[in-house]
């Protein structure tokens, strides 16, 4: 008895270690393989050197050719951010406000889920919006093609809104209701209660939002490639090309020299330390809130002219009218979206059934997706298959065995947070330099997975972590009263309670898997080939296929109508998600109502 | 609201209330109500949980607005005006102020929650507002203890000073009526005391009206009781007289202690 407790607790351990095995590995072999590129280069002349012109020829022993200045793409990637945190921001800022406190009630449930799915929409479909609607439609005031700052911005923002909504309604929802008729009962109308009571006293949830959303539009990679331009200049104006650094990796990666993939490699380590930083920031506020909201500022030191001017303006309907148009704008952006793409996309699929299950002759003009579900599917089955039992067990060890402020379980939250804010990118230089070395130098799909399994893992620890949490402690006790050993207590009654939680972050995973393409694209190779004989085999899931598609240019419909694929695949394994919680939640309430009633 | 929509405006003292009933859904939690509540004075409303007091207060500054499903008959007067009409709700709170059972401090300052009230109403010259503000604080008897920490949070203060600020904040407003809901219930014996003392206090200059499952409470500082059961007022009358000599045979048992 007691060595299979050892035993179990022993697995559980070794989830945990191999989440920071992988934490540490990311970083250590990163900076491994870009080590070289830095002392050739020198650290100053490649992190503010503005001139990008590298030379595939170029390699360790020799004296450089080119030239491998990154700063022209950090200033890229912090002014894109910039300009996504203004569009995002502001609109995510003030939709989150409408529904909370302006939304119709029977409204604000579809609202939700309409914007918990568009989070699930992959980036390369909102960077074929952007490159098939957006663009076109910019090219009629800019003096190029439309692609720039500003369509990087209004994608990149777009793509923000859901964070930065989802997070700062949680936050405003928080706020106690005291406070709300504290306010009304002093004579405060609604509006001017939201906006001198309630929005204040959110700040902080806020703040962390629009945080989190600036590591999401810093770290974005496919869409950003889709619609910036792309030369490694300074943004300049609007419409200006430019780069940023996840584009620097995506565009070059492919066909790069020695010193040239050092350097690629060197941009994703500053890549993951700007994210880094962001990440830090945003633990910081979020466990500062309650001390943000406790201090205040000391309004004494207004001055009170200024104040008096701006006393004269009412701030607070200025509010409420801008939280109504933003509900209204960010609601017809995202119907834009979904219907643009599904218009242009269906006649495809309903004319040419085969453009789906069609045989697949490589080459041909008549392409077929086929190649690409089989892709995904076995990504999704093998990624799983590894992230799955090694998130559960870590897990259960972090909620079961670990000591809350317990040095390991503190290490392991530490590599949890960590993986969760590297970018996707950036996994996929770590998959091209470990995995796809390991299996002989060519992408795979074993490669692709192994990749897309460490993304997995945070996701999956922390959702199962949260229902693991909300399994009563008085089941624990029960089972432990009876005399049963915990490890039969975890595997006999809790991980049962815990299973529909459990469940739902394993097919909101598989979610992941259809949308991720960033990691893929080098680990696993991005070309539409044959069906694939082997997990051995190089191919393109769907969401690289739609990359790959309408980056050709004339496969335009088969592009639109892969998107079509993409947005259902997305939209159904969410509600199957959603319907999985409910139905099996009730099943287990029920079967224990039947038991009551038996006796 | 319209500009130009003439709104009666409040200036009377006393309420009353005629054969008021009122809904939640379908559950009637009063039940025809009639009640004269003097003008500074101090009436107490008692009975068991649940009966209705919170729901009869929130109908006198139109509290129960904000609960969905609820629906009000009967009337409502302060003086002569129907609070029901053709009233500015904001208008009637500004002068109806209320207490919660649980203290709730905006996460602000001690300074800017109790100029809160009056800058919603257009107050915003800093010499004028700090004026309020001690006269408020120095009403609530805490002057003395807060002048050195207004630009503290109000969240820092203990549990007993977080309710004479929020009585602070109330009064900054200038109500004619206080609603207090089981405004010490929540509180130790010696911040109760002082809040007893301020009520006697406020009482030259406002209505009081006080729910509390307190008999002592209801005995040291009210000058009118109301008896509540079962979303009816059973008994109302003076204290002395409904304490030492209830008409209502379920009056005498609640407040010796023998039911709720
Ligand atoms: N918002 C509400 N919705 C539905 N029922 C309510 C609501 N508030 C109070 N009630 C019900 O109305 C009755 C009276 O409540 P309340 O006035 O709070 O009682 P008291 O303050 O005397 O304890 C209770 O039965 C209570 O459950
Ligand atoms: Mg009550």
């Amino acid at each position: 008895m007691v060595t299979k407790e050892k035993l179990g607790k022993a697995l559980f351990v070794l989830g945990a270690i191999i989440c920071i095995i992988s934490a540490i590995s990311i970083f250590v072999f990163l900076i491994i393989k870009s080590a070289p590129a830095f002392i050739k280069i020198g650290v100053l002349d490649l992190v503010f050197g503005d001139n990008w012109s590298p030379s595939v020829s170029d390699n360790y022993n020799n004296a450089l050719k080119g030239s491998y200045g990154i700063f022209t793409m950090i200033i890229g990637t912090i002014v894109s951010t910039l300009g996504a945190l203004t569009i995002g921001g502001v609109l995510g800022y003030f939709t989150s406000i409408f529904l909370v406190f302006y939304c119709p009630k029977k409204l604000k449930p579809i609202a939700i889920m309409i914007i918990n799915l568009l989070a699930g929409i992959p980036s390369v479909v909102y960077g074929f919006f952007g490159i098939s609607f957006l663009l076109p439609f910019l090219s009629k005031i800019a003096p190029n093609n439309g692609s720039g700052l500003l369509a990087t911005s209004i994608i990149l923002g777009i793509m923000i809104l859901p964070t930065i909504i989802s997070l700062s309604r949680v936050a405003l929802e928080s706020v106690p209701r005291q406070y709300y008729e504290g306010s009304v009962a002093i004579g405060a109308n609604h509006t001017s209660t939201v906006f001198k009571i309630m929005v204040p006293s959110a700040r902080g949830g806020i703040l962390a939002s629009l945080v989190l959303g600036t590591g999401r539009a810093l770290g974005e990679a496919m869409a950003v490639v889709m619609v910036a331009g792309n030369f490694p200049t300074y943004p300049n104006g609007l419409f200006g090309s430019f780069r940023t650094l996840t584009a620097n990796i995506v565009l070059e990666m492919g066909y790069a020299g020695e010193v040239q993939e050092g350097a690629l490699i060197a941009t994703g380590v500053i890549l993951l330390m700007l994210v880094t930083t962001i990440n830090i920031i945003f633990n910081k506020i979020s466990i500062g809130t309650v001390k943000a909201i406790a201090t205040t500022q000391n309004s004494n030191k207004i001055k009170t002219k200024t104040e008096s001017i701006l006393r004269k303006i009412n701030f607070s309907k200025i509010g409420e009218i801008a939280s109504k148009i933003a509900g209204i704008t960010v609601a017809i952006i995202l119907f834009m979206i979904v219907s643009f793409i599904f218009v242009k996309g269906l006649p495809t699929i309903i004319n040419h059934p085969w453009f789906i299950f069609g045989k697949f002759q490589f080459g041909s003009e008549e392409i077929t997706i086929l190649p690409s579900l089989i892709c995904t599917v076995l990504v999704a089955v093998i990624s799983l298959i590894i992230a799955t039992p090694i998130g559960i067990m870590t897990a259960i060890y972090l909620n079961e065995y670990a000591k809350k402020e317990g040095r390991l379980a503190t290490i392991v939250r530490g590599a949890i947070n960590i993986l969760a804010g590297v970018p996707s990118i950036v996994y996929g230089l770590f998959g091209m330099i470990t995995f796809v070395k390991i299996f002989g130098g060519t992408s795979s799909i074993l490669s692709g997975a192994l990749t897309i399994s460490i993304i997995l893992l945070p996701t999956i620890v922390r959702s199962t972590e949260e229902s693991l949490k909300r399994v009563l402690d008085s089941l624990r006790q029960g089972s432990l009263a009876l005399g049963a050993g915990k490890l039969r207590t975890i595997l006999k009654v809790i991980i049962p309670s815990a299973l529909p939680g459990i469940l739902s972050a394993v097919i909101l995973s598989i979610g992941r898997v259809v949308s991720e393409s960033a990691p893929l694209l080098y680990t696993m190779g991005s070309v539409i080939k044959q069906i694939p004989s082997s997990v051995f085999d190089s191919g393109a899931t769907l969401s690289v296929a739609l990359y790959q598609l309408s980056g050709e240019g004339w496969y335009i419909n088969e592009a639109y109508a892969t998107a079509v694929v993409l947005i259902i695949l997305v939209f159904a394994l969410n509600l199957i998600a959603e319907l999985t919680v409910k139905g099996l939640s009730k099943r287990l309430k029920g079967d224990t109502n039947e038991g009551k009633s038996k006796k | 609201m319209k500009e130009n929509q003439k709104n009666d405006t409040i200036i009377a003292q006393s309420i009353s209330v005629r054969d008021a009933s009122l809904w939640y859904g379908d559950f009637q939690a009063l039940k025809n109500i009639s009640i004269e509540i003097p003008e500074k004075k101090i009436t107490a409303f008692i009975g068991p949980s649940g009966c209705g007091k919170s729901t009869l207060l929130k109908c006198f500054n139109r509290m129960n607005d904000l609960v969905e499903g609820c629906k009000v008959t009967g009337n409502f007067l302060i003086g002569d005006i129907d609070i029901y009409g053709k009233v500015d709700v904001n208008e009637l709170r500004k002068n109806v102020g209320m207490v919660f059972q649980k203290p709730n401090p905006f996460p602000m300052s001690v300074y800017d929650n109790i100029a809160y009230g009056p800058r919603t109403f257009g107050i915003h010259k800093r010499k004028e507002l700090d004026i309020i503000v001690e006269k408020s604080l120095r009403q609530a008897a805490m002057w003395e203890e807060l002048k050195d920490r207004l630009n503290k949070s109000a969240l820092g203060l203990s549990g007993g000073q977080q309710q004479r600020l929020c009585i602070a904040r109330a009064l900054a407003v200038k109500p004619k009526i206080l609603l207090m809901d089981e405004p010490t219930s929540a509180l130790d014996p010696i911040s109760t005391g002082k809040i007893e003392e301020l009520c006697e206090e406020l009482k030259e200059s406002t209505t009081i009206v006080i729910v509390t499952h307190n008999m002592q409470q209801a005995t040291r500082i009210s000058d009118y009781t109301g008896f509540f059961l079962m979303g009816e007022l059973l008994e109302y009358a003076e204290t002395d007289e409904i304490f030492t000599s209830p008409k209502d045979e379920k009056t005498e048992k609640y407040i010796t202690g023998r039911f709720g």
